[in-house]
């Protein structure tokens, strides 16, 4: 049963007491939004996406045209103008808010949650978003709405400005349009793009399952023509997203048999129909099973989620603590293998690892100039284990499949990574009596594990065994 | 353009009809063959890597995507201008281009497609082992394949033991702490981290202490080539390039689909660079999720398509050419109006391939690997059998 705290969060830190009611714990953090645990500076969205702004419009409108014939030159005034903008540093100051919630927080469960949603609805490699607003678009569009119901969060995350920007729904023009009438006279193709709306359909909410066709997924592009950033000479593409009737499709769109009229309700109402689909709810309840529990989660899994979803309307905190629920009937039976950055934390959390930079040692950062390293440790960190959660090669996120995290390599990132977290404790809690206390709070078979690391004398061996061990592994 | 289904399908008549016969369990087995496969992920753009010369149909539609100064490599083909390495290699007889080609998934998801280029299926999702892994299951490679990349790729699973190579910058723990952890996985029965923990423990070629070393493709396959070569090294090696997903400024010559046409072009020569003279024995392909629309669209991209082309590199090769039963681009011939069409199963060249460097029956690949599926063996057209 203990691997239920590491299931479902991150273990039991040296500082926390064992609860006496494990599910309640569990279910009684996902209520509220609590405030952010970093102390230190944290930027809104848009004041990130105004040092993007400063950056794209610098470098596309300014520098190319002024260095077009000085390869060395513009390469130099580039270099300045990211740290101007912050380009280095706004993502690992994320990564510390991220982390804090998982490490420092009362809610680690809500903190697990939150990399979920932030991975279903991901804004994957892209331009240069990761270091400017991913991480902030997963705190005010993600974390902010996980007291909501999912529609709400997806309204939100659709419309969303890194989303839209993400999917190029911004070259998403009906091409029977004005906009693309005009493009025309001026001898420009344009039309319609269905990179959002397929990743709508087929990631966001109701999934392949459903059946949609081809035609579904145009008839929803046509819907989301015209959702797009407000174009503005300096803010270029980094305006707030709005809805441009020229650029709409005109005429009704049938999508999954349903009509919906032209205009700016279109998106919002195909939404509304999209997350009360029953693939919607099914495809959501087996993710979070395939996340917490098992690669391949039951029926008898999924019911209790889909019935929450159902009788709550999809009101998060009650799917969640379904989920939750489930997670723990099931602990006994399923250990779900931890992806990179859920061992990461796993280890940081019940070993005291001090992975996190202070606030204040953040707060040092002086816009113009370049970071100094250990500011940058969580990202070179992250790159190095193989899942920067900003930075997932497509828009599908990072993998919830075991083997997806099995090869010699990221192996080998486990036992280099271990090795280096033990030097990053403090002196007090590198004891054999603290290894002692943790193993037994948080494993259902101290003696063994105690055993088996008493086969090697240093503790930094212990340290880099116990967090291979397929104990840890899986959880 | 001159070429046209009918002329092909007369000048192949001959060979359909010789392709029932299996010579391959014949070849000489004594030599290291060496297969390597190039995941293009996104969707390549096969007519934008290899354009059709003089289709008015294609021209009109796709204007501002149009390239100039392609290189021909006959009447009806040209290369995209900045894949150097493949054309010398296509002089040397060691080019070739599979067109108008895809896996026989049409439904343009790239996750579902992905899923099905490496499986090698037809349900997303639904097979957990990929064709490359199959086959060398087959032919009994246990040990032997080589992904060049951090995570084990979907299509060299369903074999145990396969290596991978991403270099890390920080030192391995010594030896008798892998031992340990790799007997007590043994121990507990869980047999993919005991594998993988004997070959961390056992390798010797990638560990060299925590020496940075680049994890650019053009670099890994350099060192890919010179494990290649050796006559115990791998003989199967996997490489992944992103990128080719381009919706928004595709662009011409200098654009972003060439980006990732030149990563692929770089692997080629590093290949050939690192492989030697062992580049005779080594068969080079690439595999992609589906190809991308003929029109361009609204941002000077291109959509999600069908019928793209395979690259093909080395010296099991039977000559220089572009393999095509082409369909065409009128508006009737694309595939929904709108795609380029596949008219060779793409797997066909895959099993053929396999069947060439692995030494078996192409109907043993046909039936074992791909589940008796209806695949022409194009081994005597397109290898050296």
């Amino acid at each position: 049963m203990k691997n239920f705290y590491r299931k479902v969060a991150f273990g039991l830190g040296p500082e926390d007491k064992i609860p006496s009611d494990p599910l309640d714990w569990a279910t009684s953090q996902l209520n509220d939004i609590p405030e952010y645990s970093w102390k230190g500076k944290i930027l809104s969205e848009k004041e990130l996406r105004n040092y993007y702004r400063d950056y794209v419009y610098g470098d596309r409108k300014v520098l190319r045209k002024k260095f077009k014939n000085d390869k060395e030159g513009y390469k130099r005034e580039k270099n300045k103008l990211r740290h101007a903008t912050g380009q280095k540093f706004w993502w690992n100051l994320e990564l510390c808010i991220r982390y804090s919630e998982a490490l420092k927080s009362e809610t680690p469960v809500l903190a697990k949650l939150w990399y979920f949603w932030g991975n279903h609805f991901a804004i994957s490699e892209k331009d240069f978003l990761a270091q400017y607003t991913t991480g902030a678009y997963q705190r005010e569009i993600i974390r902010a709405n996980m007291n909501q119901n999912f529609e709400k969060m997806a309204q939100e995350a659709t419309k969303g400005w890194s989303m839209i920007h993400h999917l190029d729904n911004e070259q998403n023009i009906g091409p029977k349009s004005q906009s693309a009438k005009w493009a025309r006279e001026k001898g420009r193709k344009v039309g319609v793009n269905e990179n959002h709306a397929r990743e709508l359909l087929e990631l966001h909410t109701v999934s392949p399952n459903c059946g949609y066709s081809q035609d579904d997924v145009i008839q929803m592009a046509f819907i989301m023509s015209g959702w797009r950033p407000e174009w503005g000479k300096k803010r270029l593409e980094t305006g707030d997203v709005h809805f441009d009737p020229d650029a709409h499709q005109p005429g009704s769109k049938i999508v999954l048999g349903k009509k919906y009229k032209s205009g700016r309700k279109g998106l919002s109402n195909a939404i509304t129909d999209l997350v009360n689909h029953p693939s919607c709810r099914e495809f959501i309840a087996m993710k979070l099973c395939r996340y917490l529990i098992t690669d391949n989660p039951t029926q008898e899994m999924m019911e209790p989620i889909i019935k929450a979803w159902e009788k709550s309307d999809g009101f998060l905190p009650e799917v969640h603590k379904a989920v939750i629920e489930v997670a723990f009937n099931y602990s006994d039976q399923f250990n779900k293998f931890q992806n990179p950055e859920n061992w990461l934390l796993q280890m940081s959390k019940m070993a005291d690892v001090d992975l996190i930079p202070s606030p204040a040692f953040m707060d040092l950062y002086k816009i113009g100039t370049k970071p100094i390293r250990d500011q940058r440790a969580l990202e070179y960190l992250m790159d190095e284990l193989g899942q920067h959660p900003y930075l997932a090669k497509q828009p599908n996120g990072w993998s919830d499949i075991s083997e997806d995290w099995m090869s010699p390599e990221l192996l080998i990132r486990r036992l280099v990574y271990a090795r280096e977290a033990y030097y990053k404790k403090s002196g007090n809690s590198q004891t054999k009596e603290f290894y002692e206390e943790m193993i037994e709070k948080n494993y259902d078979n101290p003696g063994e594990i105690l055993k088996i690391i008493g086969q090697h004398r240093e503790l930094v061996h212990k340290h880099v065994i116990l967090f291979n061990l397929p104990e840890t592994l899986r959880s | 353009m001159r070429i046209s289904r009918r002329n092909f399908l007369k000048g192949s008549a001959t060979t359909l009809f010789l392709a029932g016969f299996n010579f391959s369990v014949l070849a000489n087995t004594s030599k290291k063959k060496n297969l390597v496969v190039i995941m293009l992920r996104g969707g390549m753009d096969g007519l934008c890597a290899v354009p059709i010369i003089g289709d008015r149909n294609f021209e009109k539609r796709r204007k501002d995507l149009i390239l100039d100064k392609t290189i021909k490599l006959n009447s009806d083909f040209a290369l995209h201008p900045k894949l150097k390495n493949f054309h010398n290699l296509w002089q040397n007889n060691l080019g070739a281009i599979v067109h108008a080609t895809n896996i026989p998934y049409t439904k343009r998801s790239h996750f579902d497609g992905q899923n099905l280029m490496e499986t090698g299926g037809h349900i997303p999702y639904a097979i957990k082992t990929g064709w490359l892994g199959r086959g060398m299951k087959l032919a009994e490679l246990k040990g032997d394949g080589l992904a060049l990349a951090l995570p084990m790729p979907l299509l060299l699973r369903g074999i145990p033991s396969n290596d991978n190579f991403f270099p890390s910058k920080k030192r391995l723990p010594r030896t008798e702490l892998l031992q340990l952890l790799k007997s007590i996985y043994a121990e507990k029965s869980e047999h993919d981290l005991a594998n993988m923990m004997e070959i961390i423990a056992n390798r010797s070629m990638m560990n060299n202490g925590g020496t940075s070393m680049s994890r650019k493709n053009s670099s890994l396959a350099l060192k890919a080539g010179l494990e290649l070569k050796k006559i115990n090294g791998p003989r199967v090696a996997v490489f992944e390039v992103d990128g080719f997903d381009t919706h928004a400024a595709q662009g011409g010559v200098n654009g972003s689909h060439s980006d990732s046409l030149i990563e692929m072009d770089s692997i080629f020569k590093s290949l050939e660079k690192g492989l030697g003279s062992e580049i005779e024995n080594t068969l080079v392909l690439t595999l992609t999720e589906f190809g991308r629309t003929i029109e361009q669209n609204g941002g000077r991209g291109t959509e999600h398509g069908y019928g793209s082309a395979i690259f093909m590199v080395g010296g099991l090769l039977k000559q220089s050419q572009v393999y095509s039963d082409w369909p065409g681009l009128k508006k009737k011939e694309l595939f929904e109006g709108r795609d380029l069409n596949s008219t060779i199963d793409a797997r066909s060249v895959y099993a053929s391939a396999m069947s060439t460097v692995f030494d078996i029956d192409f109907k043993r690949i046909q039936k074992e690997v791909f589940w008796g599926d209806d695949l022409q063996n194009l081994s005597d057209k397109l290898f050296k059998v």
